[in-house]
């Protein structure tokens, strides 16, 4: 089903519901075998978009492609893990992942081996045949994964995957993120935890009130950032502080701030740092993801 | 198409794996099966109870008469006509007879004053006593016989006047409305049980996998029309399954206990429903259901919390009951061909009863009539099958309090 490269395109999505326009000319681009993050604070239209890409509703206006032609359901598969969790509480686990993996095209037969395989891929296998509401929330989030991942799909939509589970779960679901990825699979990310984000996405787009606030190589932002900022350590701040007044400020949890009046003086800088005063370490700023989170998403 | 038979599949098998379901099902047909063994069972005892010698002693009717020439002729024929009373004539007082019948020593006492005149005494007078028409009416034959004797007529001639017989043969070219009306009761009421009930089980089914989030993952894994159409065959054929094994049961154990039933017109009439009118009751039923658990789905897509659903079909419930009444009490006068019963056998939300009721007893629905109305019926449910999986769509993402009707039908416009 996956097939070798393959391309998602957003093309300038709009979508209202009422007066209120929730999406305003989305537009991202995700890579098969790459993890794509999808940012942006509460209400920027992140569920509303996986919505649309997953033709729950259609948009106002916008395409969405693959490889450049609209996409064709039938034929390209979406795997979702909704950030809102829920499943049937009251019913056995295989009876409804094996009725999800059907609901999604399989066969019987071959959704009730899929299901068995990521049950047992999970270290699940002992509740297979238990009600859902029987289990911790932890291992009901897992069973909840096997709805997204059991039939194979080309695209995997995971929405908040690690809120909710425990170091040991995460790093088990990392493994199968990872392995997804590997798989050749486009897999689109949506979180607020932000380190993970990092670990797995090359690439992200940043929503904001509906539009489409940075997008692009995750690397390439950072390298792009202006380098005009220095993160000095040393001994004695205060004397650093004194010399450079409002150019100097402390960064929460440790160590200064240095800004540049132009990117240019920074290996004299460096240099001046280094030799006038007590330094243990000086580098160039690079911002985090949620430094630039912060900077795009919040409020403008 | 694929994709509805596996929600079908799958909302069948919660039925049929439902303990309550089942529960209820093998209840009612075992109640069913109790009711129609019942003669059987009461004769086995009752002639068990007469091998033993033992009879219940008949309750003692006391009968007092002031008039004292004409006791005899009173006693005899107040013992014919109360065949189930012991009747006694007394010369107690009107108190002393009071007492025996407080006391528990009689059951009632008739007190005749004069030819045409009497006082009745009974503990506790029961809705259906008829006992004082009886007694009525034996008095007037007593006073008209004894006026006939008085003019010269023998005993026996008066006897033959007043008790003579008339032969009458009733040649009906319509229906029975007697005969029909007890099946057509039944299976009216339980046209409106099972819509009612089904109805509100699919909504709290759709309730319940909005509120607990089973639906964001519904709605991205199949197409809304499909998990709205097989919800409700799903509930329909459920629905069927328990009328069939309720139907077919009274009329397996109404076979196997044919005999004893003989004599009661009213059970032979409820299972001697012509073929007809069964078919008419599948398809009444099939779309009155459908055009209701549609709505109930729908309705059911747009509550947020569980404790919402009954609140918010109270409306839909409503409609339903105020058609049920219209036709409930139209059978039961008689005249089901009223303007209003017309109206509401075209009307779709009411058709399903109103029309069946007509059909079943009404000698005057003409085929075209039926055809309309099976006409109207069909194009509804199609028309409200498609707008309720729109608003099925848009309400089962739309969290919060639950939206008004008119927001409703704006998104679903817009969608």
């Amino acid at each position: 089903m996956v097939t070798n490269r393959m391309k998602l395109e957003l093309c300038n999505i709009t979508k209202s519901f009422g007066e209120k326009q929730v999406l305003d000319g989305i537009t991202f681009e995700a890579q098969s075998g790459k993890a794509f993050g999808l940012l942006g604070r509460n209400g920027a239209g992140k569920t509303t978009s996986i919505r649309i890409l997953m033709d729950v509703f259609p948009p106002d206006s916008g395409e969405v492609l693959i490889d450049g032609r609209p996409i064709d359901y039938k034929k390209v598969q979406i795997g979702y893990l909704p950030e809102e969790r829920g499943l049937y509480p009251k019913k056995l686990i295989i009876d409804q992942l094996v009725y999800f993996a059907q609901l999604k095209g399989m066969h019987r037969r071959d959704a009730v081996a899929a299901v068995d395989f990521w049950l047992e891929r999970l270290g699940m296998s002992e509740y297979r045949n238990r009600r859902l509401d029987t289990l911790s929330k932890g291992n009901q989030q897992k069973i909840q994964l096997i709805t997204a991942l059991a039939h194979d799909p080309d695209i995997v939509i995971l929405d908040e995957p690690f809120s909710g589970l425990d170091p040991v779960n995460a790093m088990l679901l990392k493994d199968v993120v990872k392995e997804q990825i590997s798989k050749g699979k486009i897999v689109l990310f949506s979180s607020h935890q932000m380190n993970y984000i990092e670990e797995f996405c090359d690439n992200i787009a940043i929503l904001a009130s509906g539009k489409v606030a940075l997008t692009g190589n995750l690397h390439d932002i950072k390298r792009n950032y202006v380098r005009d900022r220095l993160v000095v350590q040393t001994e004695n701040p205060e004397a650093v502080k004194k010399d450079f007044g409002d150019c100097c400020t402390d960064i929460p949890g440790g160590g200064l701030m240095i800004q540049l009046a132009d990117p240019g003086e920074k290996k004299a800088m460096m240099r001046r740092l280094v030799d006038t005063y007590d330094i243990d370490s000086v580098k160039v700023f690079e911002p985090s993801l949620n430094d630039i989170f912060v900077q795009y998403a919040g409020t403008k | 198409m694929n994709q509805f038979g596996k929600i079908l599949r799958f909302e069948l098998k919660y039925y049929f794996k439902n303990k309550i379901f089942v529960g209820v099902t093998v209840a009612l047909a075992l109640l069913i099966a109790a009711v129609m063994f019942f003669p059987r069972i009461s004769e086995a005892m009752q002639s068990g109870e007469t091998e033993g010698g033992e009879t219940e002693a008949n309750p003692i009717m006391l009968v007092q008469v002031e008039t004292a020439e004409d006791t005899d002729m009173i006693r005899t024929a107040f013992a014919a006509a109360f065949p189930g009373y012991d009747v006694q004539v007394t010369d107690k007082s009107a108190a002393e007879v009071q007492d025996q019948i407080t006391a528990g020593e009689a059951e009632c006492a008739f007190i005749i004053t004069s030819p045409t005149a009497y006082s009745y005494y009974v503990n506790t007078l029961s809705m259906y006593d008829t006992n004082t028409e009886i007694a009525g009416s034996v008095l007037q034959n007593l006073y008209r016989m004894n006026a006939m004797i008085g003019s010269g007529m023998t005993p026996e001639e008066a006897d033959k006047a007043i008790n003579v017989e008339i032969d009458g043969d009733v040649v009906n070219l319509g229906k029975d409305q007697f005969q029909n009306y007890f099946y057509t009761y039944i299976m009216i009421f339980a046209l409106y049980m099972v819509i009612l009930l089904y109805g509100q089980m699919v909504a709290t089914n759709v309730a319940t996998e909005k509120s607990s989030r089973a639906m964001e993952l519904l709605i991205t894994s199949a197409r809304p029309t499909s998990m709205m159409f097989g919800k409700v065959v799903a509930s329909c054929l459920a629905g069927l399954v328990q009328l069939v094994v309720v139907f077919g049961s009274a009329f397996l154990f109404y076979n196997v206990n044919k005999s004893y039933w003989a004599d009661n017109s009213i059970v032979q009439s409820i299972f001697n429903i012509p073929v007809d009118l069964l078919v008419y009751m599948l398809i009444f039923f099939i779309l009155g259901f459908f055009i209701y658990a549609f709505l109930y789905g729908a309705i059911g897509s747009t509550a947020s919390k569980l404790e919402d659903i009954n609140t918010s079909v109270m409306p839909l419930t409503f409609l339903f009951i105020i058609g049920f009444v219209v036709v409930i009490s139209s059978i039961s006068s008689g005249n089901v061909d009223n303007t209003i019963i017309k109206i509401c056998s075209y009307v779709p939300f009411t058709s399903p009863m109103a029309m069946f009721a007509r059909i079943a007893m009404s000698s005057t629905v003409a085929w075209y009539e039926i055809v309309i109305s099976i006409g109207i019926l069909t194009g509804s449910v199609l028309g409200i099958g498609v707008l309720c999986a729109k608003i099925y769509r848009v309400g089962v993402l739309l969290y919060g309090t639950t939206p008004k009707l008119g927001s409703v039908l704006k998104a679903v416009w817009r969608a």
